[in-house]
């Protein structure tokens, strides 16, 4: 059995500014005030041109200032030279500044004393505007005493004590005995800061040949000038840093920083430690997953052949299950887990657990895994476009690319490379988003394109990738005669290919294509759990396959319009089944789901009703509402769970579809008779009859209306008659007036023989029991669901707005208007059984009793409005010239294989078979030094040949400025403040 | 990767193979029996699925097993697809010691009869059964495959609690041989007990779906395919006999190919 979750029909593009709040790493706000702040939103956030000053070392760059309380953040017009955010509660003044007529600028000073000069380019009011938000959110900031908290956050962040005592911290650090100071260090600081399991196990990776040292400094120097840890300032040099491979020791913390998990680790101090107190001890699914994977995670590394490595891993994962027991745990997680927390304390590796999961990663954990499966296709999808020949060979031979390429994205390449490698990789995939992943795959690719070529299937291409990735650290030019051509590696030779010539693949692009193949994505994993469910029921009854999945159709689209409630975990154990089988998961259905999924079945159970308003004609669908319905809920509720699953469905279905004539009646009567005696009681009698009457109500003439009061008529004669003593021998009807005895309305009254004659005696109810019941459940496929609107751009947004229900709504109220004015507006009730069209009045068998209707029984409403024409109302009539085109159903796909074939650029080169290696630029450089020799001393002179490497990668950064814009700029940075 | 040029010589076989079961059954336990992969003491977790191969000599054939070890993980069965299509073979695991991984095996047969390749082979693998035996019985019954390579607990599941063995060892059963026999029967399946820890049975799987697979047919369908990447080294054909061979070969890894 398995459980059914529409969840990923609920999916919904972001917003444009979610969009924002993403790209600046914004936490999603939740942990508490979301509704607080959904609503009242906007009011104090706003964006305004820019020109950002600092110092003299850095250009000037032009782009936006956001003000999105608590944070302020600024990004270059180009998206990515330039950029920061930081919490308000770090900036300790803001002054205006004294500048040339015309311009209007700022200095904010921030807590350790930076002072950033951003110029407000826009109109003077709205600069006015920015400033009073600015300042009122600075107050609030200072209110809610966030100020404070700075101080004591950063002395968690190690960029602080690289700073503050540099001669500790980074001289002592050689390039090769990083722990000996380490452990000076440590002493003397008495380690406030947050760390991970390398500071005691070491990290992996020889710190001589990763030029621990030459990092260290270089990176200190840069987070003097440009901030560091929540005020860090990201200009292009940082993005070169981080592109050669960030230091072991202030990995960790410039991981949160890039990610941003350090503002969730800020602004929820404690949490984690909270959140596992809180649920100490608490097992379940995931916290038994989780302990079976401990020690298959990164068990290499020392850290993890020791209890104390093992049970930090233990607490990350479980906390981050206790804090999302949706997703819970996924086994990739747990290596994800394992490598972060050799560089973070836990809970900084809970903080970007969350934000792997929930934001870099989306899906890729999720019960259903849609996210990986998501970009898989993604993936697949641009490596036919920028790789043809590869994908067609892998076409050819039937290789699937998903084999090699899911374990990259779904660890992090971690799980695939040597541990130094991939977390150079993390590196940039920290500071520069999910595209990397992508990047890098392909460049993997390209580089073995010539060897693929070869391969013939799957173990083929999965040994050729095993044997790349073990070569990683080895000279991608052995042969070369130029010693620094020769010191290039495979590694490097890769990311210079993902971040050149795959520059193209943009965040854009891969968001563009995700929304491409999500609906493809969605009904291929439906369709997968549908085939499952079906072919994990019990028992199809007399259904076929087919039968079955359209029944399983059903009860989906009435989940995706009424889902059950949440909670369907906890079924109330009391009859456990089996001997002792744990109770797997699966999904149940309430009562208000039961009715819309019967309402796509059974005839009777909804409401149709045909319009027509000479414009158009159409069926409008409403679930009825019936105590006949909830019975046939509670009937169907064999293990009275109060609630259904798929297979309580096909047995109940099955239970009724199949039926002849005897069966029919005697479903019919065992449905009515609700403590299962045999009898029926007279209240159940009148019951009965309702249900007929609830069926037949949109028949078209008397006869069903007759039926039932001959019925009841009938019934009540019979049932006097035979009461016990049961003097039930052959005379029927012993016409006398022998008071019936006096029975209770609640006593047994009518068992099955008398019922099925009573029935029997009546053609209409006959022919209704022998066919029309069965019938009046159909098994047709249903219209393929839409999907969510992926509301992408202008179109898309125009679109949503106009398909909306609501607009069909007022389209069809409208028309309904013209229609009525017009006099052609008519209303039919769809029969639910429309055996007789025509208005006769098939006869009665000859009675055995006397046929009088007894009006009087009519307990029941007869309202059976069967066909009720309106009268044209003479409402004003409405100018039509207005051309409401009626809303289609087919939304726009979402077009953008214009937009992305026009980059071709790597067509070209896709031949990999022949990739012509760019030249690096390291190869250019003067050849003063073998490299090889191991002869470095961390001189100044070498620790900018760290920089080398990454130069190759080097794109234009473009300020947005003309040369007049830099020289204000420049003015404005020894500008006077204003008072 | 030793002997890197995958077989192609004259008689070699390829199987693909898959193994599919609930989490912690055991399964890659029974895969590292089978391959005695002793360069790698810590299993790498299984993501998606692991792949390795072992070579077997049956009769005067070389087959080689490409196997899949697929992850356990409920989620990852959307998955299961990408790796049991055009499997010849697949060995599905359940725990002897929980009922509820026998239920889940018979749904992944139920599975891949009617999404896999029409003729493929399964066998059923009931596993851990060394914890419902005295240790006397396991000694005899088993045939340790590779005694010098690793130690036993380097392949168990971690969870597996092979201390248990002694009290009442059979009350920690739960499914009966007869019924998993049964099912086995009117499924067609292959059925065997094994003990990934103490090698019994794990052998006999391969030799048996080696036995049944129709490697003719399999020749015949990838005849094309032959004689591409032909470094195959040439392998010493010993003129050795039957079921008895592949069993030996398996046993000394010879021909192992730990890649």
């Amino acid at each position: 059995m398995s459980t059914i979750s529409t969840a990923l029909r609920h999916f919904k593009e972001p917003t444009k500014e979610q969009l924002t709040q993403i790209f600046f790493s914004l936490p999603a706000l939740e942990y508490g005030d979301d509704a607080e702040k959904s609503g009242g939103q906007d009011v104090s956030k706003m964006d305004i041109n820019a020109v950002l000053s600092l110092g003299e070392a850095e250009d000037s760059y032009a782009g936006k200032l956001h003000i999105m309380p608590p944070y302020l953040a600024f990004s270059s017009l180009d998206k990515k030279s330039v950029r920061f955010t930081i919490p308000l509660s770090t900036i300790r003044r803001v002054e205006r500044l004294n500048a040339r007529a015309g311009v209007y600028a700022l200095s904010l000073l921030t807590w350790h004393g930076m002072k950033i000069i951003v110029q407000l380019t826009s109109l003077r009011p709205t600069a006015d505007l920015f400033c009073s938000l600015l300042r009122d959110a600075l107050k609030v900031e200072l209110q809610r005493g966030q100020m404070k908290l700075v101080k004591n956050f950063v002395k968690t962040c190690y960029s602080e004590v690289l700073i503050s005592d540099p001669s500790n911290a980074a001289e002592n650090e050689r390039e090769d005995g990083s722990l000996i100071s380490e452990g000076k260090a440590g002493a003397s600081q008495g380690i406030s800061y947050h760390g991970g399991l390398g500071l005691r196990f070491k990290f992996p990776g020889d710190p001589k040949k990763l030029r621990e040292a030459s990092k260290i400094k270089l990176w200190t120097t840069y987070l003097k000038s440009h901030g560091r840890n929540l005020t860090l300032l990201r200009y292009p040099q940082c993005t070169r840093l981080v592109q050669v491979g960030l230091p072991n020791r202030l990995r960790g913390e410039m991981w949160e920083t890039l990610s941003g998990s350090i503002y969730l680790r800020f602004s929820n101090p404690g949490y984690y430690e909270r959140l596992l107190e809180e649920n100490k001890g608490k097992t379940n699914i995931s916290t038994d997953d989780i302990e079976k994977d401990l020690h298959r995670s990164l068990p290499e590394y020392a850290g993890y052949q020791s209890e104390e490595g093992i049970s930090s891993l233990r607490r990350v994962l479980r906390a981050y299950s206790y804090m999302n027991p949706e997703l819970g745990y996924c086994q990739a997680m747990n290596i994800l887990a394992a490598a972060i927390l050799i560089y973070m304390s836990e809970e900084q590796a809970f903080w970007l657990l969350e934000v792997l999961c929930g934001r870099l990663l989306p899906g890729y954990y999720a019960p259903s895994m849609h996210g990986t499966l998501l970009d898989q296709r993604v993936f697949e999808s641009l490596v036919q476009r920028y790789l043809p020949i590869i994908h067609d060979h892998f076409q050819v031979v039937d290789v699937q690319l998903s084999v090699a390429s899911l374990p990259w994205f779904l660890s992090l390449y971690i799980n695939s490379m040597p541990m130094v490698f991939a977390f150079r990789i993390v590196d940039c995939f920290l500071c520069m988003g999910p595209k990397v992943l992508f990047q890098v795959g392909l460049a993997i690719l390209k580089i073995n394109g010539e060897q693929l070529l070869q391969i013939q299937d799957d173990g083929g291409f999965l040994n050729l990738m095993r044997d790349y990735f073990a070569s990683l650290g080895d000279s991608a030019h052995p042969q070369s005669s130029d010693p620094r051509a020769r010191a290039i590696t495979v590694f490097q030779e890769l990311l210079l290919v993902s971040f050149r010539e795959f520059s193209v693949i943009t965040e854009e692009i891969i968001l563009s294509e995700r929304r491409r193949f999500r609906g493809e994505i969605i009904h291929s994993i439906e369709s997968f759990a549908k085939r499952g469910a079906v072919r994990n029921l019990r028992t199809l009854g007399r259904f076929h396959k087919e039968q079955a999945g359209l029944i399983y159709d059903a009860l989906y689209k009435a989940m995706c319009i009424v889902p059950p409630p949440p909670t369907a975990a906890p079924v109330p154990t009391l009859f456990t089944t089996g001997e002792g089988h744990e109770e797997k998961p699966e999904t149940r259905i309430g009562l208000r789901t039961f009715r819309q999924f019967l309402s796509e079945i059974a005839t009777w159970a909804r409401d149709e009703k045909i319009v027509m308003n000479g414009f158009q004609q159409r069926i409008e669908r409403v679930v009825a509402e019936h105590e006949f319905i909830d019975r046939l809920f509670y009937f169907w509720d064999t293990g009275c769970h109060g609630a259904l699953s798929f297979q309580d469905l096909i047995s109940g279905l099955d239970g009724v579809m199949f039926n002849d004539l005897m069966e029919n009646i005697e479903w019919f009567f065992n449905l009515h008779d609700k403590n299962k005696d045999g009898y029926l009681t007279k209240d159940e009698v009148l019951t009965l009859s309702e249900s007929f009457l609830f069926i037949f109500r949109y028949e078209v003439g008397d006869a069903y209306l007759g039926a039932v009061s001959r019925f009841m008529t009938n019934a009540f004669e019979y049932g006097d008659a035979l009461l016990p003593p049961p003097a039930s021998d052959s005379g029927l009807t012993d016409n006398e007036p022998s008071s019936p005895p006096p029975i209770a309305s609640n006593q047994p009254y009518l068992n099955l023989p008398t019922f099925r004659m009573v029935v029997l005696a009546d053609e209409v109810l006959e022919s209704f029991f022998e066919t029309d019941l069965s019938e009046s459940f159909k098994l047709h496929p249903l219209p393929e669901m839409e999907l969510p609107v992926s509301n992408s751009g202008i179109l898309g947004d125009l679109w949503s707005s106009i398909a909306t229900d609501q607009n069909k709504k007022m389209f069809n109220m409208f028309t309904d208007e013209i229609g009525k004015t017009i006099g052609k507006h008519q209303v039919v009730n769809k029969p639910s059984i429309g055996r007789y069209t025509k208005l006769e009045e098939p006869k009665a068998r000859e009675s055995l009793l006397t046929p009088t209707l007894r009006k009087s029984l009519s307990k029941a409403s007869l309202t059976t409005s069967s066909s009720s024409t309106l009268a044209p109302s003479s409402l004003p009539s409405l100018s039509v010239n207005t051309t409401l085109e009626p809303s289609t159903k087919s939304l726009p796909n979402v077009p953008d294989s214009g937009s992305l074939s026009a980059i071709p650029m790597l067509q070209a080169v896709n031949a990999a078979a022949l990739m012509e290696r760019t030249p690096f630029a390291i190869d250019d450089a003067k050849d003063d030094e073998d490299e090889d020799d191991d002869g470095f001393l961390g001189d100044n002179d070498h620790d900018d040949e760290v920089m080398d490497e990454v130069d190759a990668f080097l794109e234009a950064h473009d300020s947005g400025l003309t040369d007049a814009d830099k020289a204000v700029a420049n003015d404005l940075l020894h500008a006077e403040p204003l008072k | 990767m030793a002997d890197g040029a995958s077989g192609s010589a004259d008689k070699s076989v390829q199987v693909k193979l898959v193994l599919l079961g609930e989490a912690a059954v055991g399964k890659s336990s029974v895969v590292l029996r089978f391959v005695s992969n002793e360069f790698q003491p810590n299993k790498e977790p299984t993501i998606g699925a692991a792949f390795l191969t072992q070579k077997c000599r049956l009769e005067d054939r070389i087959l080689r097993y490409e196997i899949w070890d697929t992850a356990g993980q409920e989620r990852f069965h959307s998955l299961a697809p990408m790796y049991y299509r055009n499997a010849q073979a697949a060995v599905v695991v359940y725990d002897v010691t929980k009922a509820s991984s026998l239920e889940k095996a018979k749904s992944w047969v139920k599975e891949l009869q009617r999404q896999a390749n029409p003729n493929i082979v399964i066998a059923l693998a009931g596993n851990k059964v060394d914890l419902v035996q005295s240790s006397a019985s396991s000694l005899s019954a088993a045939s340790p495959p590779d005694s010098e390579d690793e130690a036993d607990d380097a392949t168990a599941t971690p969870g597996e609690t092979p201390g248990a063995t002694g009290g009442e060892p059979e009350s920690l059963r739960q499914v009966p041989r007869e019924e998993a026999q049964a099912y086995a029967t009117e499924a067609g399946l292959l059925f065997f007990e094994t003990s990934a820890k103490t090698g019994e049975g794990i052998v006999d799987i391969f030799t048996e779906i080696a036995k049944k697979i129709p490697i003719e047919h399999i020749l015949a369908a990838t005849r094309g395919n032959t004689g591409r990447s032909g470094g195959g080294a040439s392998r010493a054909e010993g003129t050795r006999q039957s079921g008895v061979n592949l069993e030996e070969d398996a046993v000394k890894g010879k021909d192992a190919c730990n890649c």
